[in-house]
């Protein structure tokens, strides 16, 4: 509950630009994200990542998927979105355009606790759980990320670090808000990733 | 009169730091570590405020911000605690509530027309309708405490959440050892208290014994060297909420704290004694005035008398004789024997202090505190009073003083534990509300909990922490019982309170509550006018409702309630505990405010193309284009003429936006919209209606059917969140074999309208755009400017137009191209008010301005929206009982005369006197060259020529007429192929 500002405590916070997405839901939609060899999360409200880590599926509820797909991710996204448009038997495609941001830093559950009310500290990364909230009164999807290289925590000793996505016609909002709470506790903002 | 002592050990302050600051015009001087009180009762000034409705002169009673003796302005904020706030280098510090200042009050001749402002007075008089406005400009001047500057700069403060295992408030003897041991049970633990240094009361005592000394000592230590406790200092928890969920107000910022369990360890509230002119400057709690002498070495006079009914007092009497302070005598109200019996089971207090040369005056009663001509006090008058509380006023006997300390007991401070839902009963043993009863989750542990000795509220302390920390889930082994029996007669070694310290006099201003300047006389009179139970006598005399809200003074109200009525204090009940325990600062409430703002991906556009903005709901979006020499009006106009003689384009992208998808998606349309969807071809539209239950329009919108099982429909701009919500809960009642898919913000649209529009388009797409091809109301999906698209053939602004729909990333695209297109045909983007302007022209409704809470389709004139042959819709079985009655309004389209003043919206219609409906829209229209809108009005005016007088501002009376719609293109000319 101390002070961000407090002596060596940081923050960092950027926008991610050109996100692959893709998104589904429906009865099958489960048994589909098999067959198209996608990490499968066990449960609802929990992620998987592939093995390489460039994938990843939130599973939001029971029957609706989120995908994100690193950088250079067009060659599986675009396939699966071509998929979609097929309509396979009880999958439906969802359309993704979310704005998607990275918060992270020694101190980034005081940012956290000053704009959102779940206890992200009491979070295990072995959990994989997907956070669904409001964030500032913006319905985001938050999820814990490992501190990665070039990630906003790298330089900075570790640290707890999430991966935000909201509507994108919030997310100029969401962004200046997250911005100047980050900012005002003495965190830096680290601009936008490509 | 107060002064500073020489360093004392263990003080708060830091005595190489001089702090200068004003009080009332005057320069004094402090020390860092000063409070405001601490340094205003240092400078030995004789009074340092006026009292609410007599403004008597008042000094520091509690030193607890537990009255508002100590409310004071300071630098322009008022009502600042002076108790709590830390003193800061050139603070300006005033008086509240003065009339030309603290010494030259006006008001203080208030003081003598007591008689004619009994409790209640107001409640009798000022009720002459003549005389009431002078009465409320007094009202307004007299009341209320501090001023409020409206040019106050707004100061944003960042509310945050925080989260535990258990939450202990108070960290006193008892709060220090709950945190401890649920911390040693494996608990994440939160510890409050208002005190900036953790022990309360009991910690700093030179006099104290020195086993107790260590042990307080090695609890601070113990929290120091625990860092799984985060201690919050300077903190006040000041509403317990449900689900263990309390408000904490911290100097600078509030914090909502969800806590599994909550250990209520905030002890009690030291009570005055009652007797005339109790209220003298001078006059104080004792448990105050130590405080201020072991953290700010301030002493509370050079000859002290102790007003006693328990072994507390003897206690101060020693701590003020170790620290040098003369104690003149000690008044206890208590009988010798009863006196003797309770100190010896105490520790001989009394013994001590009498051989520390104090005079003990046992079975007597303070009966009048005497002030001199600065009201300041000088001395104590004092009564023979029996165990049946029978004074003898005839042998008063006086004793010059300058401080007079009551140390007369005790009221639990349980209003958090109340908040919780814990009910308390009264225990005699102790004369004090014990917990009787906790909600899961709640503990309560120490002098609240009717534990007295130091060593019982350590252990008590230490079971409250382990059974919160077992509540929460922490898995450590703790030796002892978890449960307590609050007040139990084993921990009862000596009753910490007098039962009625309460001595009457003829003369009366014997203060109950400080706050609100309610004396004994007061109370007995309300309960003699029939408010003879506890609320009623709250609510009539006001006592309990000032700043302090009855800490000083329920518990003593109780006692003469009971006393008037015959009955046990017990038996009254008290008055319900509600949030917040403490004033709080609006700057606190308010916070940093956060108002969630919705852009489409076409904004960074809209500013470079000179938008003016304006909010729609919670987005933004332009409302039109400013161009260098044209008023507001006159691009408005352009805009229009644009869509109507050329192209327009509009973004479209705040409507709400759905897809449905599955078996059942035609059936699950047909139940939620008025219409007949099931049929509907693929690759056409249609308008659709959304109607409650009650058959009243709350949306409507245009469904295109994609594919056999797949539908995209829109909502209104500000329907969205709440449609998909209501179709979401529809279809989990319903579970028809469909799913829903918002896209609100995830596509993107543009309406692109005028003559020229399919020209245009023709060069930007693969959709063969043919009319035969694609008609009106057609929906086709194809590429646009390189993004794909979904394009509607829509008519909702009376031109021949596209509503394009893609992917909210392509849509920059799409409207460069379109406009780089449109370039040479005149193009422009248009804005919310040309819109406006358009489609009332076409005599298009807008849902929620031109329909209101009540408005079926009857009513709007839209039944040819509404199928006659569905079984069954949403609102369908209502609309079909309306269909019997005759309509309350009707929507009809009306026409200004000419050159009469154009009404606004919701100006009225007045018929023979009497309102018969009102405007809904209206707008003067260029393409018509006649000023038109739509009305709500009674049936009878609604045949189209009838005549309408229209009330606008200032009451003048516009005339106008009924005329059919549209009033543009009423043939719909414009969407025939020969149009474009």
């Amino acid at each position: 509950m101390s002070a961000v500002a407090a002596a060596g405590r940081t923050v960092a916070f950027e926008r991610r630009h050109a996100l692959a997405l893709a998104g589904f839901k429906g009865p099958r939609a489960a048994e589909w994200a098999g067959l198209q060899g996608l990490p499968l999360p066990p449960a609802a409200n929990r992620f998987a990542r592939s093995a390489d880590g460039g994938l990843l599926v939130a599973r939001l509820g029971a029957a609706e998927f989120f995908i994100e797909a690193a950088a250079g991710g067009a060659r599986i996204i675009a396939p699966l979105r071509a998929a979609l448009a097929a309509r396979p038997p009880g999958v439906y495609p969802v359309l993704r355009e979310d704005w998607g941001f990275r918060l992270g830093g020694d101190a980034v559950h005081e940012v956290l606790a000053q704009v959102c009310n779940v206890d992200f500290a009491a979070l295990t990364l072995s959990s994989m759980g997907v956070v669904m909230t409001l964030m500032v009164g913006v319905a985001v999807i938050v999820i814990p990320e490992a501190a990665t290289a070039g990630g906003p925590d790298e330089a900075r000793g570790g640290g707890r670090c999430y991966g935000i996505w909201c509507d994108p016609t919030f997310g100029a909002y969401l962004g200046e808000a997250l911005k100047t709470v980050v900012e005002g506790g003495g965190g830096i903002i680290i601009g936008e990733s490509k | 009169m107060m002064y500073r002592l020489p360093p004392q050990p263990g003080e708060w302050l830091d005595r190489s730091t001089a702090l200068e600051f004003t009080f009332e015009g005057r320069t004094f001087s402090g020390y860092a570590g000063d409070t405001i009180s601490s340094a205003l009762a240092a400078a030995g000034l004789p009074y340092l405020a006026r009292s609410f409705k007599y403004h008597r002169p008042r000094g520091l009673l509690s030193y607890a911000n537990h009255d508002s003796n100590a409310l004071f302005q300071v630098d322009g904020v008022p009502n600042v605690r002076g108790d709590v706030t830390p003193l800061a280098h050139g603070m300006r510090v005033t008086a509240v509530n003065t009339f030309g200042g603290l010494e030259r009050d006006k008001a203080r001749l208030l003081g003598r027309l007591g008689a004619f402002l009994p409790v209640g007075f107001y409640y009798k008089a000022f009720h002459s309708k003549r005389w009431f406005p002078r009465w409320e400009r007094m009202f307004r001047v007299l009341t209320g405490l501090g001023t409020v500057s409206l040019a106050a700069p707004r100061l944003q403060t960042p509310k945050r959440y925080a989260h535990c295992d258990v939450l202990v408030i108070g960290a006193g003897p008892s709060g220090l050892a709950a945190a401890l041991e649920a911390a040693r049970q494996g608990a994440r633990v939160a510890l409050v208290d208002e005190a900036a240094r953790p022990g309360g009361g009991a910690f700093g005592r030179v006099a104290s014994a020195a086993g107790e000394r260590e042990a307080l000592a090695a609890l601070a230590r113990e929290l120091r060297d625990t860092p799984q406790v985060e201690y919050l200092p300077g903190t006040v928890a000041v509403g317990y909420y449900a689900d263990h969920w309390v408000a904490l107000a911290e100097p600078t910022r509030l914090t909502k704290v969800r806590a599994r369990a909550v250990v209520c360890a905030t002890g009690v509230i030291e009570q005055p004694a009652v007797f005339r002119n109790n209220d003298t400057p001078g006059v104080m709690l004792a448990s105050g005035a130590l405080r201020l002498i072991a953290r700010h070495g301030v002493a509370p006079g050079r000859r002290v008398v102790i007003v006693a009914a328990n072994a507390e007092a003897y206690e101060a009497c020693l701590e003020l004789k170790a620290r040098g302070v003369e104690v003149a005598a000690i008044v206890d109200f208590r009988a010798p024997a009863d006196a003797a019996a309770a100190d010896a089971a105490a520790g001989d207090g009394a013994a001590a202090c009498a051989a520390a040369g104090v005079r003990v005056v046992a079975g007597h009663a303070p009966y009048a505190a005497v002030a001199g001509a600065d009201g300041a006090l000088r001395a104590l008058e004092y009564v023979p009073i029996d165990v049946h509380g029978r004074i003898a006023a005839g042998a008063a006997q006086r004793i010059d003083c300058d401080a007079v300390l009551m140390s007369v007991g005790w009221a639990g401070a349980a209003q958090l534990a109340l908040q919780a839902g814990a009910t308390l009963r009264y225990a005699p043993e102790l004369q004090q509300f014990v917990p009787q009863d906790l909600p899961a989750g709640t503990f309560v542990t120490g002098r609240l909990n009717g534990i007295y000795e130091l060593a019982g509220r350590i252990a008590d302390g230490r079971r409250g922490g382990a059974a919160a920390a077992r509540f929460a889930g922490a898995s450590g082994e703790f030796q002892g019982a978890f449960d307590a029996a609050p007040g139990a007669a084993a921990h009862v070694m000596r009753c910490p309170s007098h039962p009625f310290p309460i001595v009457d006099h003829p003369l009366g201003k014997n203060f109950v509550d400080f706050d609100e300047d309610l004396h004994i006389k007061d109370l007995e009179n309300a309960a003699r006018e029939g408010f003879d139970s506890s609320e009623l006598l709250k609510r009539f005399s006001t006592v309990g409702m000032g700043p302090s809200q009855g800490k000083h003074s329920n518990l003593n109200a109780l006692r003469i309630l009971a006393r008037h009525l015959g009955v046990t204090v017990g038996s009254l009940g008290l008055t319900t505990a509600r949030p917040m325990v403490q004033p709080v600062p609006l700057k606190l409430m308010a916070g940093r405010s956060f108002q969630p703002e919705r852009r489409t991906p076409l904004d960074a556009l809209h500013a470079a193309a000179g938008a003016a903005w304006m909010p729609a709901g919670n987005w933004r979006r332009p409302e039109y284009y400013a161009r260098a020499g044209e008023t507001r009006a006159a691009s408005i106009a352009a805009e229009v003429a644009a869509v109507r003689h050329a192209v327009g384009l509009i973004d479209v992208g705040t409507l709400g936006k759905i897809e449905i998808y599955g078996p059942e998606a035609g059936e699950f349309l047909d139940r939620v919209y008025a219409g007949n969807y099931a049929d509907l071809a693929v690759g056409m539209s249609r308008y659709a209606l959304m109607l409650d239950e009650a058959g009243v329009i709350i949306d409507d919108g245009v469904v295109a059917r994609l594919a056999p099982d797949a539908f995209y429909f829109s909502t209104t701009t500000g329907g969205s969140a709440t449609v998909f919500r209501e179709l979401l809960r529809w279809n989990a009642l319903w579970g028809l074999d469909c799913a829903l898919v918002n896209v609100t913000g995830h596509r993107a649209a543009v309406n692109f309208a005028g003559p020229k529009s399919r020209a245009i388009l023709e060069g930007l797409t693969d959709i063969d755009l043919a009319p035969s091809r694609f008609p009106f109301l057609g929906v086709r999906e194809g590429q646009v400017a390189g993004i794909s698209a979904r394009v509607l053939r829509v008519g909702f602004v009376g031109e021949w137009g596209y509503e394009i729909h893609v992917p909210a990333s392509g849509i920059p695209a799409v409207w460069r191209a379109l406009l780089a297109a449109g370039a040479a045909h005149g193009i422009r983007p248009f804005g919310v008010e040309a819109q406006r302007v358009l489609r009332l022209e076409k005599g298009h409704l807008i849902v929620a301005q031109d329909t209101d809470g009540l408005t079926d389709p009857i009513q709007a004139n839209a039944l040819w929206a509404v199928s006659a042959r569905k079984r069954f819709f949403v609102g369908g079985r209502s609309l079909a009982i309306l269909r019997q009655r005759p309509p309350r309004q009707v929507l009809v389209g009306i026409e200004i005369d000419a050159g009469a003043t154009v009404p606004k919206e919701c100006h009225l219609i007045i018929e023979r006197g009497e309102i018969a409906g009102r405007v809904t829209s209206i707008t003067t229209s260029a393409t018509l060259g006649r000023t038109i809108g739509l009305a709500l009005v009674a049936p009878a005016l609604a045949a189209p020529g009838s005549r309408l007088t229209i009330r606008v501002d200032g009451g003048a009376i516009v005339a106008a007429r009924v005329v059919p719609t549209p009033f543009y293109d009423p043939k719909n000319m414009r969407q025939r192929a020969e149009a474009s």
